[in-house]
């Protein structure tokens, strides 16, 4: 489902990846880890086509890194789910307007959307919460609605960019079973993440260890 | 349709979400027009007015004593059929007598025994040629007519006229231009600032999936109602001041601008039009 062949991607001086492959496949579960500055965020970029490799290609279904036209990315990143450290939640929307957001993107109707966004917001455990502003809300409810305004569109992949860098232990560790139980339902989960006790939640996970720029083991 | 009226509300949410900068955008839209407004009815009026000054300007045609009447007639014609010409009037010699008294005061048989006054001709010319090389060029062939005593035209008011027409026209259109060219640099850069505020709203959408017209189109509707509503602003503003120039403050300057309703409509479209551009440029900046 997903290929890096031969990836390099630098900023000039600055940290980037090099000579990375490896594949995931469709409802795979995996760890990106590495200290900071390692590369974990460059390759997540490089899946949603928010970087370009300098060398090599990277595939994700249909698309090619080498020959994708600008038009045809939006439609890349509808397949594929977001989560960030910071959240990035629109502070002047509620939670529903926030999950809502990415499926208005694409286009669905409003009997639709009320209905998906609904659903995945129980599913996340936030349906008493709603009408809520981000601000009103705890990290790790922001980092729900995160997590289902990725998960709202079906995409194949989850990307989650140190999601539990700004909580708590233990509502990471409520986080994680979260995206373990959305794994389980097929969707693959890549997780880019410096904090190994994370790791050993996710038994059955792959692991990804970058160093300065290089996959240093692949499990 | 669903995504039509999301766009939609998202243009006149965006307005309310954008707040102070919303605000002082819209301010700045008004500023703006308020100034080209002001600045085109000061432009057509003084243009206007040097335009009135010029329609002033006749060439006065003495005709010999001796000039029979049948000559007289045939000058009429010629005067008539020529194109630079746009009215004719004849004075006759008596005509020209009353004249005289209405203008000195005095009889002219009561100063000389005859009337001396020779028949004459006040021609005004059409716009086009109001001007010294057409006037002196017509002169000279009016002179060569035998039956032509003397041409008279205000020749040093010409010069002058020509010479400060051209200085108030450069300086009513470099201030106008100048004007016009500050409202679109202020108006885009505030809009520019509107959407800068909201730079995240735009890195979200995209992340989430949306095309760049998606993104574009409650921009493009925010920046033209906010050029909507500056423009509207303007107007009841020029409105208000044109109003009270007209009705207070005629006792203390001789002017009265008289502004069309369509002025209006015209700065309400310009507004609406700038805020548009402006938005559509600004936000290119960030779709990249």
């Amino acid at each position: 489902m997903i290929s890096f062949i031969n990836v390099n991607c630098t900023f000039g001086k600055k940290a980037g990846v090099k000579n990375i492959n490896f594949s995931v496949n469709g409802g795979e579960f995996i760890f990106l880890t590495g200290p900071s500055g390692a590369g974990k965020s460059t390759i997540l970029r490089l899946i949603y086509m928010d970087l370009f490799p300098e060398k090599g290609k990277v595939i994700i279904r249909n698309y090619n890194s080498n020959n994708i036209r600008d038009r045809e990315i939006p439609y890349l990143r509808r397949k594929v789910g977001m989560v960030f450290q910071d959240f990035r939640l629109l502070p002047d929307r509620n939670v529903y307007q926030n999950v809502a957001l990415s499926l208005y993107v694409s286009h669905y109707k409003t009997s639709e959307i009320k209905k998906r966004v609904y659903g995945v917001l129980n599913q996340v455990g936030l349906g008493h919460r709603v009408h809520y502003r981000p601000s009103e809300l705890s990290g790790g409810e922001q980092q729900r609605v995160a997590i289902a305004r990725a998960l709202v569109k079906e995409p194949v992949v989850i990307l989650a960019d140190e999601p539990t860098g700004n909580l708590d232990p233990r509502v990471s560790i409520d986080l994680m079973s979260l995206l373990n139980k959305i794994n389980k339902k097929g969707t693959a989960i890549i997780v880019a993440t410096h904090n190994y006790s994370l790791i050993q939640r996710i038994p059955g996970a792959r692991l990804i260890q970058i160093d300065e720029g290089e996959i240093v083991n692949i499990t | 349709m669903t995504v039509f009226w999301f766009l939609i509300r998202e243009g006149f949410k965006g307005l309310i979400r954008s707040k102070y900068a919303g605000a002082f955008s819209v301010i700045i839209i008004a500023i703006s027009l308020i100034l080209v407004g002001f600045g085109y009815v000061a432009s057509r009026d003084t243009l206007f007015l040097v335009e009135n000054i010029r329609a002033q300007f006749d060439v006065d045609i003495f005709l010999h004593k001796t000039a029979s009447s049948e000559e007289i007639d045939n000058f009429a014609a010629l005067l008539d059929s020529m194109t630079e010409v746009r009215n004719v009037h004849y004075i006759s010699p008596e005509n020209a007598a009353v004249k005289f008294k209405k203008e000195f005061g005095e009889d002219i048989f009561d100063i000389l025994d005859y009337n001396p006054l020779p028949p004459s001709f006040t021609i005004s010319l059409k716009p086009i040629y109001r001007n010294l090389v057409s006037v002196e060029s017509i002169a000279s062939i009016l002179s060569n007519k035998p039956v032509v005593d003397e041409v008279k035209y205000r020749k040093q008011f010409l010069i002058l006229l020509e010479k400060y027409q051209r200085i108030v026209l450069i300086t009513v259109m470099a201030v106008f231009a100048f004007l016009a060219l500050l409202s679109i640099i202020l108006t885009s850069n505030s809009i520019k600032m509107t959407i800068f505020a909201r730079r995240e709203l735009i890195s979200t959408m995209k992340l989430v999936g949306a095309t760049n017209n998606f993104v574009r189109w409650p921009f493009i509707i925010e920046g033209t109602l906010q050029g909507f509503i500056g423009s509207c602003l303007a107007s009841l503003f020029i409105y208000g001041i044109f109003y009270f120039l007209n009705n207070y403050l005629q006792t203390v300057i001789e002017y009265k601008a008289i502004v069309s309703f369509r002025f209006y409509i015209g700065i309400v479209i310009s507004g609406s039009l700038l805020g548009l551009i402006g938005s559509r440029r600004a936000i290119r900046k960030f779709l990249k």
